[in-house]
């Protein structure tokens, strides 16, 4: 019986239950595993909202092999309205059984069908499946820059994990800690890098966004050449008060100029951060020359939280350098964006032009494992 | 399947999924041949689609997982279009 990609409905639940236990005696890590409920417990669709998800699934007579989620957010170019949908979670049986190997090339057209403008985030590096079959559909793939602030440096060398990964590694990590010579390298890395405070910059811990922020994105989006909407409306359900995010808004000279979310994170054991306090710059919106600013603050205040360290990805030059700016060090990124052939020829040359496209741990997916 | 047809989809399918040409036959498929996985399909499409001039359906795509049926649903679409 031929597969065929139909939306998720109530009654296909029992077989994506099936689905998923033929991933786990496969062993798929269960981050991999399709929801096994129809109803996106992130971002259902409201009425009257538009940022919404929706399921899809590869199903073959009683059986599901594969699903995929789209998600819907207006987008921006250069100020206009720009249809794009994030295409995430893409899981299919091929990983598990090669008889269903054909049906991630399915998924994806059929995702591409329904909407041409596709974008992928994230997917781990670019030697994962999922970009490589993209890269061979022609898509246009880059790094999201990731940068990082070290502001404890004897925790940092002890809990990071290119630092743990071999045992002289850890016996060099663990000497530089003891002896503070690590410490004292990171320390004087920080202050050469870190520029001149901004003078006159008053931050503010908000619960949350209202109308009167829709000032500043009506006035930032035409800066960039595509950005995901920023209005307070899709901020409230990407970013709940429920939720344990923390939202600075950041003033100059009595103008908001700019907001940022930030998380502080206590990791347990963690595969990357070990058992470090981590901040996030999750999200942030400004114009582009007031981005050092909101970097700052958004800094200092996860610094005087007591945070290790600090972490962010940012793919827009302004934001970059303003974190460079501030002290933080860029390095090897694994999330990636990857752009759909028709997305790639509107932002085309998309190797000139990624760098004005405005991403960051807010798009995609969502601040996941930070 | 006529042989030249059949020669000319086992020479794209060795050269895509590196193994010699007298590795693949009718019975050719994802689960006998070690190197055809999700990527390697998808090169596979991508390689016939060129060569024979066609756009094959999302649908087709996964229905093509031996050689035989890849052979069919081409002289299918072939026919079609001739």
């Amino acid at each position: 019986m031929a597969i065929a990609i139909q939306p998720y409905s109530a009654d296909l639940i029992p077989a994506v239950k099936g689905f998923n236990q033929r991933l786990v005696a496969g062993g798929v890590a269960p981050e991999f595993h399709f929801p096994e409920n129809n109803i996106p417990h992130w971002l259902p669709k409201l009425e009257g909202r538009r940022i919404h998800q929706e399921y899809y699934l590869a199903v073959d007579g009683d059986c599901v092999r594969g699903g995929f989620i789209l998600k819907y957010q207006d987008f921006f170019f250069h100020g206009k309205p720009q249809p794009v949908v994030y295409y995430h979670l893409p899981i299919s049986e091929g990983i598990v059984n090669k008889a269903y190997a054909g049906v991630g090339v399915h998924m994806l057209r059929s995702a591409l069908k329904l909407q041409p403008m596709l974008f992928a985030l994230g997917m781990g590096g670019f030697d994962r499946p999922l970009p490589q079959m993209l890269k061979v559909m022609g898509w246009s793939l880059c790094a999201v820059p990731f940068y990082f602030r070290v502001n404890h440096p004897a925790k940092f060398l002890r809990e990071v994990a290119p630092l743990r990964e071999t045992k002289s590694r850890r016996l060099l990590a663990a000497l530089a800690a003891v002896t503070g010579v690590g410490s004292a390298g990171i320390k004087l890395i920080n202050s050469l890098r870190t520029g001149s405070p901004e003078h006159g910059l008053f931050v503010e811990q908000v619960g949350g966004f209202t109308e009167r922020d829709d000032d500043l994105w009506e006035q930032s989006r035409e800066h960039y050449k595509l950005i995901a909407d920023r209005a307070c409306a899709t901020l409230n359900a990407l970013y709940p008060r429920s939720k344990n995010f923390l939202c600075i808004k950041v003033s100059h000279a009595s103008r908001f100029i700019g907001w940022a979310v930030l998380l502080d994170t206590q990791m347990r054991d963690n595969k990357y951060f070990g058992n470090m306090r981590l901040g996030s710059i999750v999200d942030c919106l400004a114009l582009p020359e007031n981005a050092l600013a909101v970097m700052q603050a958004a800094t200092q205040f996860l610094e005087q939280r007591g945070v290790d360290l600090i972490i962010s990805n940012q793919s827009h030059h302004a934001w970059g350098g303003a974190l460079k700016s501030s002290g933080f060090l860029e390095t090897r990124s694994n999330f990636i964006f990857g752009a759909s052939k028709p997305l790639a020829e509107l932002l085309s040359p998309f190797q000139n032009n990624q760098n004005q496209v405005f991403l960051n741990r807010g798009d995609g997916d969502g601040p996941v494992n930070l | 399947m006529s042989a030249p047809f059949f020669e000319r989809v086992r020479g794209i399918a060795a050269d895509i999924l590196e193994v010699r040409p007298n590795q693949i036959t009718p019975q050719s498929s994802s689960e006998n041949i070690e190197t055809w996985d999700s990527v390697h399909h998808l090169n596979l499409i991508l390689a016939f689609e060129q060569e024979f001039g066609v756009q094959l359906e999302p649908e087709e795509i996964d229905e093509m997982n031996n050689v035989e049926r890849i052979i069919s649903i081409l002289e299918q679409k072939l026919n079609h279009h001739g």
